[in-house]
């Protein structure tokens, strides 16, 4: 059956994860479902909120919590988005500059390396500042609804640090961070790669921990549509979650990521030195024994594109926990509402890929790899464990 | 009341034009500032009740932030007066402007404030002939392609190669590849012999 639009305009942002968007659309796979896609690169996530508001975009690339915060009418005007497909998971990492890092090595005589001993570190750097009556740590994110920001506040939490009152907490674009952090006007920050590389390739950062570090299947980028395009489009909608799924797959096979990084480079999409994006593009099974890699990502394997309920839930309770989300609102109906494992479902089905049988999982659960039931087969899965041992039950 | 504006612009001609264009309607111009400054202590100290931003800063980002801080830091315009504005907020999309206004500012005043820096922008544009962001996207691609085609026929080799010598340049020169082919494309376009 013929998509019912067959030209399309998709946001994403300059970012090492929009790899899926890039990929369909150069190595023809929008094309083989018969769609004439134009990416357009946006530069900061609040024109691309409002890109979709308007209707100026077909669908984009978003951070994991914009379609909810986007129908509650928590972000932009209360319009309904829903996503049917995560396009990778992990990609961020902590950064923070030489000197604070110095410090937290002074009070972590076991080293850094344990993302709570680093978290603790900067709390006993934090209580020696307030002793001496220094100016709060200046730490940033990426937007207000981002992974970025969630992640960070429980890195810092399980430390014993209070965000909102023990540290100055701000929001700068991803290619500022690495010059604010120079420049001395930021401590450190939460961004996606290839920020994170660029800061430690230019000597200015040093990298803490990544988000598997902290949640072994942090959810991360999705690609989102209005819930109203969805209802008059949905064969293109179908047809758009096939190609980026077959993209995802491509991109999670062994060699593809060198392929990947350099059409992000000779588009035009990415402009920032190719080495620093290859760094960054890594994938989480390339680690060699004993390396940490921070800031690897993962774009298909282990269910990552399946929009598990449970995923968009952590996040929702992290900015219960925050006091972020208006105590009335009624999060079931609205999760049930963004989070589509039903479409992605049908377009996996298409395509002979394997679906779990569960819409949620339980969080945190496995400290190994782990196996879960799919529609044709087991699935492979990866730990997913907190970096506090959390187990997540919704 | 007068409203106390902020500007957040990288071009100063376009920024002075608004800002004298936004002081003949009446309005205060608190201060321009560019993204060397952190956004965030600028806002706070200075409490402007609106600013204005080029829409294609990354530090939109900043401001929502600071937009979801308190009812006293200014709000993104699509979130405001919400039956009145789609064909403003798409207008000011269309030209690369942003605005960001806090809860008590009149619509009708917010309305022309958007409405003269709507129309500073677009004359600016075409002045200057600027391209859109897609279209510089596709601005850069083309000059990388022609980058590469230039270095296939300078040295004989395939395209794989010619990228690959692209990127081993860029990787030992510290730079992008968009800025080495930029480099590329203007040392042949005027040739100099090293003496």
């Amino acid at each position: 059956m013929n998509p019912e639009i067959t030209h399309l305009t998709l946001g994403m942002l300059p970012l090492n994860d929009a790899a899926p968007l890039v990929v369909a659309l150069e190595n023809g796979l929008f094309a083989a479902e018969g769609l004439e896609v134009t990416l357009n690169v946006e530069t900061s996530w609040a024109s691309l909120r409002d890109a979709m508001q308007l209707g100026l975009l077909d669908g984009a690339q978003m951070l994991a919590l914009m379609p909810l915060a986007s129908t509650l009418g928590l972000d932009g005007r209360a319009t309904p988005m829903l996503s049917a497909l995560t396009l990778n998971l992990g990609g961020n990492a902590i950064t923070v500059s030489p000197a604070l890092y110095r410090q937290m090595e002074a009070y972590a005589a076991e080293g850094l390396e344990n993302p709570i001993a680093s978290a603790q570190a900067l709390a006993a750097v934090i209580a020696e500042r307030e002793r001496a009556g220094a100016e709060p740590l200046r730490f940033a994110n990426v937007y207000p609804f981002s992974s970025h920001r969630y992640q960070l506040r429980y890195w810092l939490a399980a430390g014993g640090i209070d965000p909102d009152r023990d540290l100055a907490l701000r929001v700068v674009p991803p290619p500022l961070m690495a010059v604010r952090l120079k420049a001395g006007e930021l401590d450190g920050y939460c961004v996606g790669e290839p920020w994170n590389s660029l800061a430690e390739h230019r000597g200015i950062g040093r990298m803490v921990c990544g988000s598997f570090d902290i949640w072994g299947a942090s959810q991360e980028k999705v690609f989102g549509v209005r819930e109203e395009w969805a209802r008059r489009h949905p064969l293109t909608h179908l047809a758009l979650l096939r190609a980026l799924l077959r993209a995802c797959a491509w991109l999670d096979e062994p060699g593809n990521r060198l392929g990947a990084a350099r059409l992000m480079c000779e588009g035009g999409y990415l402009d920032v030195p190719p080495q620093v994006v290859e760094v960054g593009m890594r994938d989480p099974a390339d680690v060699q024994e004993g390396e940490r890699l921070p800031g690897a990502t993962l774009f298909h394997r282990h269910t990552a594109n399946f929009p598990w309920y449970s995923q968009t839930r952590w996040y929702a309770e992290q900015m219960r926990r925050w006091e972020h989300l208006p105590e009335e609102c009624d999060l079931d109906a609205a999760i049930a509402r963004c989070v589509r494992p039903d479409l992605y479902r049908q377009a996996a089905a298409d395509l002979g890929i394997s679906v779990p049988l569960i819409d949620s999982r339980i969080e945190g659960a496995h400290d190994h790899p782990w196996s879960l039931p799919g529609s044709q087969g087991d699935i492979a899965m990866a730990p997913d464990v907190f970096l506090d041992g959390a187990v997540f039950r919704e | 009341m007068t409203i106390r504006v902020l500007i957040v612009d990288v071009k100063p001609e376009r920024s002075q034009v608004l800002e004298k264009a936004l002081v003949e309607a009446g309005f205060d111009v608190l201060a321009t500032v560019d993204e060397q400054q952190d956004l965030h202590a600028v806002v706070e100290r200075l409490q402007p009740d609106a600013v204005i931003i080029d829409a294609a800063l990354p530090s939109r980002d900043t401001l929502e932030h600071v937009g979801q801080l308190g009812r006293r830091y200014p709000k993104p315009m699509i979130m405001l007066a919400e039956e009145e504005t789609p064909d403003l907020t798409r207008q000011a999309a269309k030209a690369g402007v942003s605005a960001y206004v806090v809860d008590h500012v009149q619509p009708a005043l917010m309305r022309s404030m958007i409405n003269v820096a709507i129309t500073s922008f677009e004359s600016h544009r075409a002045l200057k002939g600027e391209l859109t962001r897609t279209q510089e996207t596709l601005a850069q691609r083309r000059s990388i392609d022609r980058a590469k085609a230039l270095i296939m026929e300078m040295r004989g080799i395939g395209e794989e190669a010619a990228y690959q010598y692209l990127r081993s340049t860029a990787m030992n020169r510290r730079m992008t590849i968009h800025e080495l082919a930029q480099e590329l494309l203007a040392a042949t376009a005027n040739p100099r012999r090293k003496g």
